[in-house]
């Protein structure tokens, strides 16, 4: 008796170890990216200064320079992709929810979240064929496309479920105030639903301000000169750590760690609020 | 046999009435292969208040949702027979019509959690169009509240959320905002059923100065809510209409046995 409940709260014990064991593991690799991203690139932002922030690519081999072009690049490409992505989604996250037996709502549902899933490369592939090619040039709009059909996909879905969240009994008393549909959707139910809907967009856009293939065959890249038009190529900071590590020469090298540091940042700016009101969401 | 008898009884003591506010005529109501609602004629007069009475899952509330079109929102519910409103087929008007017309109070009290307490009551006479005015709207709202005896409780926090409101203030801001809007009738399904007693005696002394001026179909497990509140109480049990009529000759002297052991506590 004795030794049969040792036995059994030593297999406890095991199993609770075994659990934690493998837990630290899973997240290991997260804070072992975030550990070498800072202690190679805190350095480079102190040497690099303020002019990191804003001067362009020094030549191979001669000092740090700056990324300017590429951040600046970022948030215009991710601007543009907002801005063609969000209305879509959000009116697609609203077709999927209020009319989900109805056969293009339920394919519509289905097709969200393959293309959550889809590899994101192919996007940049199609747009290149799209847009790249007719056009004869990388374009920002190329690359903002690319990003907002990558973007879209989220938003929609996390608008559905946040519409299909809100309890019935308020869909019930806004019909029977004898509004239409678009008065019940657009006055009540998205009021309701604006946590959610928000937290799908932050999302969305946390997500494509870190994407780099769908901007490899569309957006071009430019690391010395600043954003000059829609129609032609601009630069982006994952796209630009991206070129920069292929590179022989070790500035280029730090100035890429520099850039990693700063894409992480902006990276968890946008997502830890997003993390911390999840919570409210729920109804 | 006895539906017929309770309609000649109804427009002999209404003879200065001979208008009905609603009637089904073979009323039946499916969800898929489920029939639900079991051919029921009703006739229900004006300015009363009646009460539809059974036990739980007899479909009180589905019957209740077709009298304002609400049950349209749930796909698979199907309907035959007809429901008229003063003499008018409801399916010859549009629904968004119909619920102008017939409001509705529903079982858990669902103010929109987001707007103030004056949005809840603004929003319908707003995007109706049924005010002209801003001080118009202002005067509706504070009119509407003092119906529902919030007024007083509510007057110095128009602007804070609903949701800070307590449960039986909730109801209250409801019928509030389904009074604002001057329905010719209020459908209730179950308003009190998750209120406590005090709330509830509210409740049911609003119902009985709003039937004044408006016609009240109430639903309710209840007999003793049905007796407190009703003129005219309906008894039906697993979809079917089992017997109607005066509330006070149905307590006193229920015609059917089902009937009687519902009233007696002996079933449901």
């Amino acid at each position: 008796m004795q030794g049969s409940l040792r036995l059994r709260l030593f297999k406890e014990k095991l199993f609770l170890l075994s659990i934690a064991v493998l837990t630290i593991a899973t997240v290991l690799p997260l804070f072992h990216i975030m550990f070498s991203i800072m202690i190679q690139g805190i350095p480079v932002l102190i040497k690099g200064g303020w002019g990191f922030l804003t001067g362009t690519l020094a030549p191979p081999g001669g000092g740090l320079g700056g990324i300017g072009p590429a951040i600046v690049g970022t948030f215009i490409l991710t601007f543009l992709a907002s801005l063609i992505g969000l209305p879509v989604a959000i009116f697609t996250g609203i077709y999927a929810a209020e009319y989900p037996n109805s056969l293009i709502g339920r394919a519509t549902k289905t097709l969200l979240m393959v293309m959550m899933e889809f590899p994101t490369i192919l996007v940049g592939l199609f747009v290149m064929d799209l847009v790249v090619l007719p056009m004869g040039s990388y374009s920002a709009i190329a690359g903002a496309l690319s990003l907002a059909i990558v973007m879209m996909p989220y938003v929609a879905v996390y608008t559905d479920e946040a519409l299909r969240n809100i309890p019935p009994k308020y869909r019930e008393g806004a019909f029977s105030l004898g509004l239409t549909r678009a008065k019940v959707v657009f006055r009540v139910l998205v009021g309701l639903a604006k946590k959610g809907i928000m937290t799908g967009v932050l999302i969305g856009i946390a997500k494509v301000a870190g994407e780099t293939a769908p901007l490899l065959f569309t957006a071009g890249g430019a690391s010395r000169v600043y954003f000059d038009g829609l129609n032609r190529p601009v630069g982006a900071i994952p796209l630009l750590i991206y070129n920069l590590v292929q590179q022989p020469y070790t500035n280029y090298h730090e100035i890429a760690w520099g850039a990693s540091l700063l894409l992480m940042i902006i990276f968890l700016a946008l997502f830890l609020p997003i993390r911390l009101s999840l919570k409210e969401v729920k109804l | 046999m006895i539906v017929s008898n309770y309609k000649s009884d109804v427009e002999l003591n209404l003879k200065s009435k001979t208008k009905y506010a609603i009637e089904t005529e073979n009323l039946n109501i499916y969800y898929g292969d489920h029939h639900v609602i079991k051919d029921v004629s009703l006739s229900i007069p004006e300015k009363v208040v009646f009460a539809i009475m059974g036990p739980s899952g007899c479909g009180k509330s589905t019957m209740l949702r077709a009298f304002n079109r609400l049950l349209e929102l749930n796909e698979s519910a199907k309907v035959s027979g007809d429901v008229k409103i003063f003499g008018k087929s409801i399916y010859k008007m549009n629904p968004i019509e119909v619920r102008r017309i017939v409001g509705m109070v529903f079982q858990h009290p669902n103010p929109f959690p987001h707007m103030s307490i004056y949005d809840n009551v603004a929003l319908g006479l707003k995007l109706n169009k049924l005010v002209k005015s801003r001080k118009e709207l202002d005067e509706t709202v504070e009119w509407a509240l003092k119906k529902a005896a919030l007024w007083d409780e509510v007057k110095n926090k128009l602007e804070k959320p609903a949701s800070a409101l307590s449960g039986g203030q909730q109801q209250r801001l409801c019928i509030a905002r389904v009074v604002a809007m001057k329905p010719k009738v209020i459908l209730m399904d179950e308003p009190t059923s998750n209120l406590d007693p005090i709330s509830t005696k509210k409740i049911e002394e609003l119902i009985d100065e709003l039937k004044k001026e408006v016609t009240i179909v109430i639903v309710t497990h209840s007999p003793a809510q049905a007796a407190r509140v009703s003129d005219y109480v309906a008894f039906l049990y697993l979809g079917k209409l089992i017997e109607v009529g005066s509330t006070i000759d149905m307590f006193e002297n229920p015609k059917e046995k089902l009937t009687e052991e519902y009233l007696t506590g002996r079933m449901g």
